[in-house]
């Protein structure tokens, strides 16, 4: 008798919750992920308390004489942006290197080890056997490290507000208002998406070589960095928000679409 | 309908033919023994046949569809070097995200009964990187089978297990085809144990398929031979050399004849050469001597 087989028909929903399903559930269950978030919650805290104690101690160079007094924040949203009428962002100080903008970084760590994991464990051969669509793959991933970061942001931006009431500093936003606060957020965390799929791309193209990954990550992750400060600041206004939301789209669409394709004509092993 | 069905397939790695022109056929219901010396190929087929390498040339039909077909890939189950488990995570949580990602309804249910059928409901709880290698094997079997595949492609499943680890795989192989559903694809260096489930092989060599048969037909190629020892074995095997075309010492220190020939021929032989033989027997190469056989371009 001539045996046959019966074939199910997966459609792309199914398969994309399928895969969104455990990679929402591996985030869940990865350590590095609540390293990522406990590190944008507690260091903004530390940074902003150790700073203010530190408010107006002098200290002696003992060569030359100088006296350099320490400057601690005045205000609580100087993590996240320049106040009018402030220093810029980003400067070589404690400050300007861990502010908010930190977070971009961070997230390259976990996409990165997120995606390098799946193809040393054998899960990401697995998947390609049994679904056969790369561009789904890439979604999933990108939507996961657009999570993880934006995360990161609002427990930073949680963080910063902490930590100035903890060390007693000033809320006042001078003449700017709550809503260019939380357009500057938001504008943040659309860029989150053209960060991600900047990550994602370079992961996938490095499979199983997470130090290449990372180090590639990190590499084209800092041609952009600078950028974030101008793009987002926090006098942000919904034009601000709505041009990243756009560049993270197209970002992620075009870079998912070189990603899929970097999957497609690679070897997968 | 063939499980597998490939013509001409070949794959190169820049100047490098890995794979050359390779024809296979893989019967429903089979355990296909694909046997080959390191380097030969069967690796790169495989990832071929699971969509994970491009192929340079050929045609890979599974279920007579194209292998690249979704539909076709949902039948397919595969433990590819590593088994897609996450170390950190127990066996039952690593399944359980197979099962997700695969959109298994009772999932639990499903997770449970292939444990059981793989004998590892006892080590469900068990964190994935502290399993032993030969439950990492189990493991691996059991992630390629939940979904219900009707097509299994393992590779070296058999690789670093002990005598009762191969014993609960071999079983485990009978299990998976028992109702004559599911094909499995094996490669394997241990062709003793394989011989002891497949029902077809496949022999590749420098990236060619150099023979394919059934069981029945290998245990008819397998020649018999006449075994013995007496107390003169190398004036026997002087003697045995005048006469017989080819005669062999085996690693057990038995005179092999592999000529047409019967115990009692040989004995009288040697007897009227004052020779008294001390054991005699007749026997069959195994799939392991027909291998080595075929590869030093024997018969």
């Amino acid at each position: 008798m001539e045996q046959s087989v019966n074939f199910e028909s997966f459609g792309f929903g199914k398969r994309l919750s399928g895969m969104l399903k455990v990679d929402f559930k591996r985030m869940l269950k990865s350590r590095v992920f609540y390293i990522l978030i406990a590190c944008a919650l507690v260091l903004p805290i530390l940074m902003t308390v150790m700073m203010a104690m530190m408010d107006g101690s002098e200290s002696v160079n003992q060569q030359t004489g100088e006296i350099t007094i320490m400057e601690g924040p005045e205000n609580a949203w100087q993590n996240i942006g320049t106040l009018p009428g402030g220093e810029d962002m980003g400067g070589m100080d404690v400050f300007g290197m861990c502010n908010i903008n930190m977070a971009f970084m961070g997230v390259c760590v976990f996409v990165c080890l997120f995606i390098s994991d799946d193809f040393r464990s054998g899960y990401a051969k697995n998947l390609f056997t049994v679904r056969a669509k790369k561009g789904e793959y890439v979604i999933s991933k990108t939507l996961m490290g657009f999570l993880c970061g934006a995360l990161m942001l609002i427990f930073y931006f949680a963080g910063s507000a902490l930590g100035g009431a903890i060390a007693g500093l000033s809320f006042d936003l001078h003449g700017l208002s709550y809503v260019n606060l939380a357009m500057c957020l938001l504008s943040k965390i659309f860029l989150m998406l053209v960060f991600v799929s900047i990550f994602t791309l370079i992961s996938v193209a490095a499979k199983k070589r997470t130090w290449l990954s990372i180090c590639g990550s990190l590499g084209g992750g800092m041609l952009l960095f600078m950028m974030v400060s101008m793009i987002s600041p926090l006098n942000a206004t919904i034009v601000n928000a709505g041009l990243c939301l756009a560049g993270g789209v197209l970002f992620a669409l075009g870079l998912g679409a070189i990603s899929t394709l970097v999957l497609k004509k690679t070897s997968l092993v | 309908m063939n499980a597998i069905e490939i013509k001409g397939l070949s794959k190169n790695f820049g100047a490098k033919q890995a794979v050359c022109a390779l024809d296979m056929t893989v019967p429903m219901g089979a355990i296909y023994g694909f046997i080959g010396e390191n380097g030969s190929g069967k690796s790169t087929t495989e990832k071929m046949i699971c969509g994970l390498i491009p192929k340079s040339g050929g045609s890979i039909k599974i279920y007579g569809r194209d292998h690249t077909d979704k539909d076709v890939r949902a039948k397919m189950g595969v433990l590819i070097e590593a088994p897609g488990c996450f170390g950190g995570l127990s066996v039952f949580d690593n399944m359980m995200l197979q099962a997700a990602n695969l959109s298994i309804p009772n999932a639990e249910r499903e997770v449970i009964k292939t444990l059981k059928m793989v004998r590892m409901e006892g080590a469900a709880g068990n964190k994935y990187k502290n399993c032993s290698l030969g439950m990492k094997q189990r493991v691996g079997i059991a992630m390629a089978l939940l979904g219900d595949p009707t097509l299994l492609v393992l590779d070296e499943p058999l690789n670093g297990l002990d005598a009762d680890g191969m014993r609960i795989m071999r079983e485990i192989f009978l299990d998976i085809v028992r109702d004559g559903r599911r094909t499995i694809l094996v490669s394997s260096h241990l062709l003793g144990e394989l011989q002891k489930v497949a029902t077809h092989y496949g022999i590749i060599r420098h990236g060619k398929m150099i023979c394919e048969m059934t069981a029945e037909q290998l245990d008819a190629d397998c020649r018999t031979y006449v075994a013995l020892q007496s107390a003169e074995m190398s004036r026997t095997k002087a003697l045995l050399g005048c006469k017989y075309t080819r005669v062999e010492e085996d690693e057990a220190g038995y005179l092999r004849v592999y000529d047409q020939t019967t115990p009692e021929e040989v004995v009288t032989y040697l007897y009227k050469e004052g020779i008294p033989v001390t054991e005699i027997k007749t026997d069959k190469i195994g799939l392991e001597e027909y291998y080595i056989d075929l590869m030093k371009g024997g018969n």
